[in-house]
């Protein structure tokens, strides 16, 4: 009898000390979620239930209209969206076939190489976003640095004019970004096992079929995490396309803030917001689907 | 070595090698140019006040009249003022947030919590600026230094949130355990004996928070007004009509002080490792 009433007098304050311990999670990681939920999660809310409301003179009526979704889908807003979809795609392909193979050579270098090949590609990230895309632009004007280089190796003759075009944007969008999908593609490629692509040297693929074969394969949560990180911002992406390519292809980033700042219509401007939301899900869906299984495998 | 040369290898593979080390080389490259296009601006003489692709000639006097531009002073300081709070405010909230993705006693919260600050980082910057502006014209909050604080904190909430997860999965979870047995409260486990390990990862992740705020362009251009206005988005704005030369001037004295802030994070960070390991 005793050792039992024992036993649970000790679980007892077990429990009520496990208790505690649980509320003082809840309510530390509270904190941080409820402030998120105001600054974040609410506005978010608001731009939805707007999105579906009507514009009247100098206000808005709450309404349940979709009339602003059919605008935002037609016509030159329509045009712009699946402009968007495309130059996210485009661009975020782009960002990673150049961040690929800078990942795998860092992620083949031994630990204290490795960190300052990584640190090396990210340290531009802490310098004024602004100043660099706005040296970009005095780098590919015309007389500018590239063009002398480019003249030099004779792969271009004359003046350049590369800026206010859909080149230009790509470079600056693959410049903004690169950093951004190196990382989490070096995380994946270090996290291979190395007995995986030695088994297959040892089987006697040469180190190009392994890549094919073993490595590419193997990144793909990493290939998808970056995807993500760049695609998906990229969508709403209005300051890199205004300054490096001019005032044509307007895109769903410039588009939804001029309908706040400018045209002042809110209703519509939510509706491409909420469009914008609308793809963000859809990639990140399609990318979790794309993994499914790795979380399992990895780590 | 030698098992190394076992291998069956073909011209691929040396090409592969060399093409390698190009590309990562290229890569840092095309990275750095700018910036140090901007330094080389920042000494070039330009032409009738303006800013040109040629060089035209070394000056020094770049420097003091950014110095002395009143309204590039005002933004300076009001981007110092507001990536201050943003980064206090996301040091404390991403702290706790990194310390619950790993810790929570529920795993449905903890992959709650993981999806939802990559969401942060993810979700496009313009759709939040515009949610923002439309927010706090509804709630018929008047636009100040502290809304948009409160705008630009959730990414650097982020930010800061997945430097600290990643300490803390490298933390000893049994000195937990243990000071949970010898009946430390959960909170004062967190000051007592977790606080002190995430310090140097705080460091880190409040610089780059701070950094983050600083220069922060989208978010801000919804919520700045004619009284408060922040670096980027008044350079931004100054764009349409050419910058003045001494932009780039500013813009180099900034990413030097941010150097050196994110170089003592780094070596505090690299010290207490060092004394914890040794």
């Amino acid at each position: 009898m005793k050792p039992a009433v024992g036993r649970s007098a000790a679980g007892r304050f077990n429990l009520r000390h496990a208790s505690a311990a649980q509320t003082a999670d809840h309510f530390l990681a509270g904190i941080p979620t409820l402030w998120l939920a105001i600054f974040f999660l609410a506005p978010l809310g608001f731009t939805v239930v707007f999105s579906f409301g009507r514009s009247t003179f100098g206000g808005v009526a709450l309404d349940f209209t979709f009339a602003n979704y059919a605008t935002a889908l037609s016509g030159f807003y329509g045009a712009a969206f699946l402009r968007t979809l495309v130059f996210a795609a485009t661009a975020s392909g782009l960002c990673l076939l150049v961040a690929f193979p800078a990942a795998y050579f860092i992620a083949r270098h031994t630990s204290r190489f490795r960190l300052l090949a990584i640190t090396l590609i990210l340290i531009p990230y802490f310098s004024s976003f602004l100043i660099r895309v706005m040296a970009l632009t005095m780098l590919m004007s015309r007389e500018g640095f590239l063009e002398m280089i480019l003249n030099a190796l004779h792969l271009h003759q004359g003046p350049l004019d590369l800026l206010d075009t859909q080149t230009a944007v790509f470079v600056g969008i693959v410049y903004a970004y690169l950093p951004i999908a190196v990382v989490p593609l070096v995380v994946v490629l270090d996290r291979i096992p190395k007995g995986l692509t030695e088994a297959s040297r040892d089987l006697g693929a040469t180190r190009w079929e392994t890549f094919l074969l073993v490595t590419l394969p193997l990144s793909r949560p990493g290939i998808a995490s970056a995807i993500m990180l760049t695609a998906v911002p990229m969508l709403g992406e209005m300051v890199i396309p205004k300054l490096l390519g001019g005032s044509r292809g307007v895109l769903m980033g410039q588009a939804l803030s001029s309908q706040y700042l400018q045209a002042q219509n809110y209703p519509l401007g939510s509706a491409m917001a909420v469009l914008v939301l609308l793809g963000v899900a859809v990639i990140v869906g399609l990318l979790a689907w794309v993994t499914k299984g790795f979380a399992e495998v990895g780590r | 070595m030698t098992a190394e040369r076992a291998y069956r290898s073909d011209w691929r593979d040396h090409a592969m090698d060399g093409g390698l080390v190009l590309w990562y080389a290229a890569a840092v490259i095309f990275l750095f140019a700018p910036i140090i296009a901007a330094i080389v601006y920042s000494f070039n003489l330009g032409v009738v006040n303006k800013q040109t692709a040629v060089l035209t000639g070394w000056t020094l006097q770049w420097y003091p009249a950014a110095w002395h531009d009143l309204s590039l002073r005002r933004a300076v300081s009001a981007s110092l003022v507001v990536s201050f709070w943003s980064a206090l405010i996301s040091i404390v909230m991403g702290t706790l947030l990194g310390y619950a993705i790993v810790r929570h006693p529920s795993p449905k919260v903890r992959r709650f919590l993981a999806g939802f600050t990559y969401m942060l980082l993810i979700v496009p910057e313009s759709v939040i600026g515009v949610s923002l502006l439309l927010f706090f014209a509804v709630t018929r909050f008047p636009l100040n230094t502290a809304t948009l604080v409160a705008g630009i904190t959730p990414m650097a909430i982020a930010v800061v949130a997945l430097v600290i997860r990643a300490r803390v999965l490298t933390l000893d979870r049994e000195v937990e355990d243990a000071a949970a047995d010898l009946g430390s409260t959960r909170i004062a486990t967190l000051w007592l004996v977790i606080l002190p390990q995430l310090a140097p990862a705080v460091a880190v992740g409040g610089v780059m928070a701070y950094t983050f705020s600083f220069d922060n362009l989208v978010v801000s251009a919804f919520l700045t007004t004619a009284r408060i206005n922040t670096l980027p988005v008044y350079l931004y704005g100054s764009l349409q009509y050419g910058p003045s030369p001494a932009v780039y001037a500013a813009a180099a004295a900034v990413f030097l002080f941010t150097m050196l802030l994110l170089a003592i994070a780094v070596l505090v960070y690299w010290g207490t490792r060092r004394r914890a390991t040794a």
